[in-house]
């Protein structure tokens, strides 16, 4: 084994200590606590585990956490009232909806409902645009959690060659535009791309963001290149259930300089994220300095 | 010379007369596009870019206003122009034309037009739409260019397409755009490495960086379609980003410059005035035709 194992536990752990203070401070010195309401409709189980954490986790932060709980049969008008009670109250200065959405529901009007400044997870179309256009935005929080890492492990990125495998609009798109914006050259590849192998070998920087169980091998790894596996997929292996990446790691943990383990990788930076862009969220709102290191 | 000369002069008047067939549809339901160009101060380098659309727009059965504002106007008494006009339900789209007076910040400004009369495709939310794959208005240069690369016989699905450049409105959304019709794409920019590197792996190249002579006939694999977008000045003679004679000997196809990404970039916003237009009517019909009385 030759990769450095980059351990996002550890330093999604920092971050949310690095947003701790911050929060303490902008309590102590403005009396402004920053404030994250989660939006869940429905019963579905995961999304129902997802945001018990990510209550949990503002709250171990030192924010105030709003939910709002709304039965699956909820009419559309009745949750974009909810989300505009939500951008109209200053106590709260992030708004998520988790998804996904009931079916009647159409998911792209409620997320360009948000107040695009409240919009911590990045989806309003106009974080989208202001991201494609190099301008202040709300950054999505896995990429942004991709990024964090990055730059932790490598210093400065520019001039390095970066391949973003996969397109989702949630992770390859703006992985790739922060990417572009910290100097690297580019590539995103896809289901479509022709040799995909040999694109991948081109990476300094490999991102994995396609939902494929372990569909990157170790021999299409640069030797030496830092891959972030983005993939959290669920196999049966052995007669048990497991989670891996997109990257095969037995093999690509060989090849590459380093490497993001699935689990403990970059699934923990989310949250993480996502209580920096609340915080970031907070002191825009409220005319502050935003804090360093903790956005794009 | 073994490349093909791509003629953007042709290019651009199919589309206006595209166009024009729109644009006669949608006067006939009441609904004449109609745009309106907006400059400040000293006119003399925009005058040309607005004549020229004036030009485009009457080929394209397009209504043109050009207004010119005074470089003592205040940044809060243009943003009150602009909502006039997208208030105003006979303006289809607002242009602003460049350079602007220091003390006016064109992306205030950009950010003041509704999206819905962003004919040049420049508002955050446009920029989004393209990100996101849902091709509404887009930024003029890049959807030109990107519309010239669809004239040729290549299959865009699974297309190697190295970008040079990656600028906001050129470079990024012309990556946005391919991206979306399935090619592969790399951006390069002043901080890679080995630009050639990649040009040569690529069946397409789009450069739009303004420096002449950037991209050579060794650059690029041979066979390969080379869009340049940069427009500049030498010796008192525009040329591209590209060296073109030695480029011409290698690329299968190459775009003239001038005559090649500029005329359809005029042509693409007609388009998108007619696009506008027709989004609006859309609009407006859906919130107030419906009323009951």
């Amino acid at each position: 084994m030759s990769a450095t194992i980059i351990d996002g536990k550890a330093f999604a752990a920092k971050v949310r200590g690095q947003v701790a203070e911050h929060v303490a401070r902008l309590k102590a010195e403005h009396g402004i606590t920053p404030g994250l309401a989660v939006v869940l409709v429905g019963e579905d189980p995961a999304s129902q585990v997802y945001v018990r954490s990510k209550g949990k986790q503002t709250v171990e932060a030192g924010m105030n956490s709003f939910e709002r709980k709304l039965p699956a049969e909820t009419s559309e008008a009745d949750l974009l009232a909810v989300v505009q009670a939500l951008n109209a109250d200053p106590a709260v200065h992030g708004i998520l909806v988790q998804l996904p959405l009931p079916g009647h529901m159409n998911s792209d009007l409620v997320i360009n409902a948000i107040d695009p400044a409240k919009d911590v997870d990045g989806f309003h179309i106009s974080n989208v645009g202001l991201l494609g256009t190099g301008q202040k935005s709300m950054v999505p929080c896995t990429p942004l959690g991709c990024l964090m890492l990055l730059r932790d492990h490598l210093g400065s990125l520019s001039g390095l060659n970066a391949v973003v495998v996969g397109r989702s609009n949630i992770v390859g798109k703006p992985m790739a535009q922060l990417l572009l914006g910290d100097s690297c050259t580019v590539t995103i590849a896809h289901s479509r791309t022709k040799d995909l192998a040999a694109v991948c070998r081109s990476a300094d920087i490999l991102v994995a963001a396609v939902g494929r169980a372990e569909m990157i091998p170790g021999d299409w790894v640069k030797p030496g290149a830092t891959v972030i596996d983005v993939g959290i997929n669920r196999i049966e292996r052995d007669g048990k259930t497991k989670l891996v990446g997109d990257v095969d790691f037995a093999s690509a943990v060989e090849v590459a300089g380093a490497i993001t383990p699935v689990p403990g990788g970059v699934g923990p930076m989310t949250i993480a994220c996502l209580l920096a862009n609340t915080l970031t969220a907070a002191c825009r709102a409220n005319g502050l300095p935003e804090p360093e290191g903790l956005t794009a | 010379m073994r490349a093909a000369i791509i003629d953007g002069k042709a290019i651009a008047a199919r589309m206006r007369d595209e166009t024009m067939a729109e644009a006669k549809e949608l006067a006939a339901q009441g609904w004449q596009p109609r745009l309106v160009s907006i400059s400040v101060g000293d006119t003399a380098a925009a005058e040309l870019y607005v004549r020229n659309q004036q030009r485009s727009a009457e080929a394209s059965g397009v209504d043109f206003e050009a207004r010119n504002y005074p470089e003592t106007i205040s940044m809060e008494q243009l943003v009150g122009v602009l909502q006039g006009l997208n208030a105003d339900p006979r303006v289809n789209g607002i242009i602003i034309q460049r350079p602007l007076p220091s003390h006016i910040p064109v992306k205030t400004l950009q950010k003041a037009v509704h999206p819905l009369k962003d004919v040049e495709g420049m508002h955050p939310a446009s920029i989004g739409n393209i990100v996101y794959n849902d091709l509404a208005l887009g930024p003029c240069t890049a959807v030109a260019a990107v519309e010239i690369l669809k004239t040729l016989p290549l299959k865009l699905e699974g297309l190697d397409v190295t970008v040079i450049g990656h600028s906001e409105i050129v470079g990024k959304p012309i990556a946005f755009l391919l991206m979306g019709l399935g090619a592969t794409v790399t951006v390069c920019h002043h901080m890679t490495r080995s630009v050639a590197m990649h040009s040569r792996a690529a069946d397409a190249v789009f450069v739009a960086v303004g420096k002449p002579g950037l991209v050579t006939g060794e650059m690029l694999k041979p066979g390969a379609a080379l869009i340049d977008i940069g427009i500049n000045r030498v010796d008192g003679k525009t040329v591209g980003d590209a060296d073109f004679a030695s480029c011409a000997e290698v690329a299968g196809w190459i775009t003239p410059v001038p005559g090649g990404v500029g005329p359809v970039t005029v042509a693409t916003l007609m388009k998108n005035a007619v696009l506008a237009t027709r989004m609006q009517m859309a609009h407006y019909r859906a919130q107030y035709a419906h009323t009951e009385v």
